[in-house]
Order: structure tokens, then C-alpha cells, then sequence
């Protein structure tokens, strides 16, 4: 990754969470916010593959654990997981697709979601087994469905050089797997 | 078999290239890292040290977040004023009839309340209204969907520290988990992970513990035995005994419903938050620590 990509990914990083702490906290439904962090692996792995999202996914987890008063930790955790998940599940697929960020970004914040509850509740948080689960993967889940395509392409800018090698190695992944 | 020789041959899987083994190596790493992190945290050793980088953390994002506000929130409250316009009448009207009535039991409480510092004076326990408090204005409401907390604009340079009690809106609101120089993180009553020791019944004191059940959920009050006294609407108020975290008579909330199940060694109540916790916009700071 160039200096240019990572102060680009770092300011890409901030924004976002920013519009989470703010405008995002407006935006209620059942009680539940959207959480558009766990877009970011997501975006990442798109672009630039399964190791370019852990990596982003650890950085933005990491940034949501130092401004909550989350477990330190958990949200990077969960967001490596979710990157590396990702660039595995969709490693041949064809990103060009318009449904693929959607739906990748609709399944896999979800499973971001409930995996965070529960090794939340492992780690002695158990409320957030309590919480209405359903509503906050629901809310989630839609919202970054329809932000994913978005968040995409402004994570595939801000990876720049690292999302165009990692596009060239997916279509030659393609290329040999078709027969 | 000729199974796996069609996989071996299609499929690119990820151990055999340099590049797939380096890029199994980072996320394991991180997953390592991670772990180290969340196991270092929860031992509570280096608490001091996260709490230090949380502080720094939040000292850089906390103005970041409010400009952000500040440009967004009067646009936000515009339309949301355009489109509500009629509820918002009717709101303001029901606030000025509230107002009113609170006057009213003000000054007819002031006479008692002149009268209980008296008591507690007496009794050399600590008395909130004689507390020093630092108001502060809520920035920011449930940040987490898993916690129940907020923000406040106070911090450390304001005399704001970890675990002091915060008041408001009619009740104890929670209490102060993180404080950075500028501002600090509430924990909320209605927090999974709050607990708050109360008394109640007047003359024969019973004491249970309230313990939070999640964002906009009722409290509950554990360790009510069978048999106790008690009444729909009842205030339970903290306790102040000795160790408590919080200093005596803050309400907490009012008994919502209570019923024992049979063959129950306690009995199963539920109370609702004295403060009205959805609409925080100011709260006080008591500046009072816990005795060890």
C-alpha cells in the first residue's frame, strides 16, 4: 500500500465513523442505528482481496473500539473476520456484478452483527444478547445494502494501486477457474 | 477421487502460492493481535493504559464530532420541525402545562426538602442537593446499539472523573465510566452492565439491587424476597450504604409491576427509570467518589 493509500484508507477511516457518531445516531428505527463501519472490510475485500480487508477491517475495528466504550479489541476483531470473510466468499465472483456489493455488504455486516453480540456476551457483556438483536441486524443489514455501492467505490479509489492488483488477480482467478 | 484431481486442477487455493500463504499469515496476525488486545483489556492490568489511549482518542474525535454536529443538527431539526411541525405544538403545550405543575410541587416541597438536609445533616450522609454537581450538556445518545450510554461535553479539565454519579431529568441518569480531558462516556442505568443499590418502604427499609436490562428496556429489581412490602408506583431511591457507588436518596426509578412465581426465592419487579433517559439534553455531574 502506497503513503498516499493509507493516508487516503486513514481520512476514508475518520469520515465514515464520523458520519456514524453523528448523522447516523439520528437515523433510529426500532431503537436500532445503522453501523456503516462494517462496511469498510467489505468494501476493502471487494477491492483489493481477502488480505486488503482483514487489514482495513482490523484498522476501522480498531478506531470504533478507541471512541466507544466497547471492549478494546472486540471490534477489530470482528472486523478482520468480516474482511477476510468477504475476499474469501466472493474471491470468484464478478465484482462488476451490481448486485455483489449489496449483497455482500447486506450478509456479511450482518454476520458482523451477531458475531460481535455474541463474542460480546463471551466476554461478559451479556446485554448484548438482550438487546433486539433482529431490529439491529435488520437496521443494519438494509441500510448498508443500499450504502454499499457507494462506500465501495470510495474504497476502491482510496486503495487506489492495492485495489487494481487485487481486481487483476481475481480475474485471473476467474480465468482459470471457468472451463 | 476424480473429484478431487477436477479441484486440484480448477480451483486456485490459497496454500500453495507465496502470495495466498502471506496473505493467511496477516490475518492471522491480526486475529492474534486482536486477541492479545481483548485478553490484555479484560484482565484490567493495563486498564490505565487503554483508558490513557481512549482518552487521547477521544480528546482528537470528541470537537471533530461536534463540528460535524453543529453543521448537521440545525439542518436535521429544520425539516424534522417542517415535517412534526403540529406534534411539536401539541409537545410544547404539554411542556408548559408540565412546567407548571412542577412550579406548583416545588414550592410546596421546598419546605420539605429545607427539612430532610436538616435530617441528613444530622445523620452526617451526604445529600445530593449539597453536593457540588458541573452541568453538562448530552453530545451525543446511545453511540453503541449493544450499550446504553452517552455523551457528555464535560471531561476531566472540568473536574468530571470515573465514577461519579450523573443526575437529571428527574432521577439518577448513570454514572461516569470514561473521562477524557474534554469530555466523558455515561453509562446509563438501564445498561446491561449497571447495577445500583436501593432502598425502599419508608419506615421498614427493604433493599434490592437495580440492574439495568438494555437500551429503552425496564430496570429490574433483583433480591426482593417474597412477602415484601410493596406498591405500583413506589419510588426506590439509593441506598448510600457503606462502599455504595452512588450517595443516598437519588431516585432511581418507580415500581412498575412486581409478582413473586411460585417456589421463587425473589420476587420478579420491574421498574421503570425515574429519569426520563430518551430525552437527555443537560445532566449535573455529582462530584462525589465512593468510599472504599
Amino acid at each position: 500500500m502506497t503513503p498516499g493509500a493509507v493516508v487516503r484508507l486513514l481520512a476514508v477511516v475518520a469520515g465514515l465513523l464520523l458520519l456514524d457518531q453523528t448523522v447516523g445516531l439520528d437515523l433510529r428505527v426500532a431503537g436500532a442505528h445503522p453501523e456503516l463501519m462494517w462496511l469498510l472490510p467489505v468494501g476493502a475485500a471487494l477491492a483489493g482481496g481477502i488480505r486488503v480487508g482483514a487489514v482495513v477491517g482490523f484498522l476501522a475495528g480498531m478506531a470504533v473500539d478507541l471512541v466507544l466504550p466497547t471492549p478494546m479489541g472486540l471490534s477489530a476483531l470482528v472486523g478482520c473476520l468480516l474482511g477476510a470473510g468477504v475476499g474469501r466468499v466472493v474471491a470468484g465472483a464478478d465484482h462488476d456484478a451490481w448486485w455483489v456489493a449489496p449483497v455482500a455488504g447486506a450478509a456479511g455486516t450482518a454476520a458482523a452483527v451477531m458475531l460481535y453480540a455474541v463474542l460480546g456476551a463471551v466476554l461478559g457483556q451479556e446485554q448484548m444478547l438482550r438487546v433486539d438483536l433482529g431490529a439491529v441486524v435488520a437496521v443494519v443489514a438494509v441500510v448498508n445494502a443500499l450504502a454499499a455501492r457507494p462506500v465501495c467505490r470510495i474504497m476502491a479509489w482510496a486503495l487506489g494501486p492495492a485495489a487494481a492488483s487485487g481486481r487483476r488477480r481475481r480475474a485471473r482467478a476467474r480465468r482459470l477457474v471457468r472451463p | 477421487m476424480a473429484l478431487r484431481r477436477r479441484s486440484r486442477r480448477t480451483l486456485p487455493t490459497m496454500s500453495r502460492t507465496p502470495r495466498s500463504r502471506r496473505t493467511v499469515a496477516t490475518v492471522v496476525v491480526l486475529v492474534l493481535v486482536s486477541l492479545t488486545v481483548i485478553t490484555v483489556d479484560q484482565t484490567g492490568r493495563t486498564h490505565d493504559l487503554t483508558a490513557g489511549v481512549r482518552s487521547v482518542a477521544n480528546d482528537v474525535f470528541s470537537p471533530l464530532r461536534q463540528a460535524v454536529d453543529d453543521v448537521v443538527r440545525p439542518l436535521g431539526d429544520f425539516f424534522a420541525g417542517a415535517v412534526h411541525y403540529g406534534a411539536l405544538q401539541r409537545e410544547n403545550e404539554n411542556l408548559r402545562a408540565t412546567v407548571g405543575r412542577l412550579d406548583q410541587q416545588l414550592a410546596q416541597r421546598s419546605f420539605d426538602v429545607q427539612q430532610l438536609r436538616q435530617l441528613t445533616t444530622l445523620e452526617h450522609l451526604p445529600f445530593v442537593g449539597s453536593l457540588p454537581t458541573v452541568p453538562a450538556q448530552v453530545t451525543a445518545l446511545d453511540m453503541s446499539n449493544f450499550d446504553a450510554d452517552v455523551a457528555i461535553d464535560k471531561g476531566r479539565d472540568d473536574g468530571v472523573t470515573v465514577g461519579m454519579p450523573v443526575v437529571g431529568s428527574g432521577g439518577l441518569v448513570g454514572v461516569v465510566v470514561e473521562a477524557s480531558h474534554t469530555q466523558a462516556t455515561v453509562q446509563l442505568v438501564t445498561d446491561g452492565q449497571s447495577r445500583v443499590g436501593v432502598t425502599f418502604g419508608g419506615r421498614q427499609a427493604s433493599y434490592a439491587t437495580v440492574a439495568g436490562e438494555g437500551p429503552g428496556q425496564p430496570l429490574a429489581a433483583l433480591f426482593v424476597a417474597p412477602g415484601t412490602p410493596l406498591h405500583r408506583g413506589e419510588v426506590m431511591a439509593t441506598n448510600g450504604l457503606a462502599g455504595a457507588s452512588f450517595p443516598p436518596g437519588i431516585p432511581v426509578g418507580r415500581v412498575a409491576s412486581f409478582s413473586t412465581p411460585s417456589g421463587a426465592d425473589q420476587m420478579t419487579v420491574r421498574v421503570d427509570p425515574a429519569a426520563d433517559l430518551a430525552h437527555l439534553t443537560y445532566v449535573d455531574v455529582v462530584q462525589w467518589q465512593p468510599t472504599p
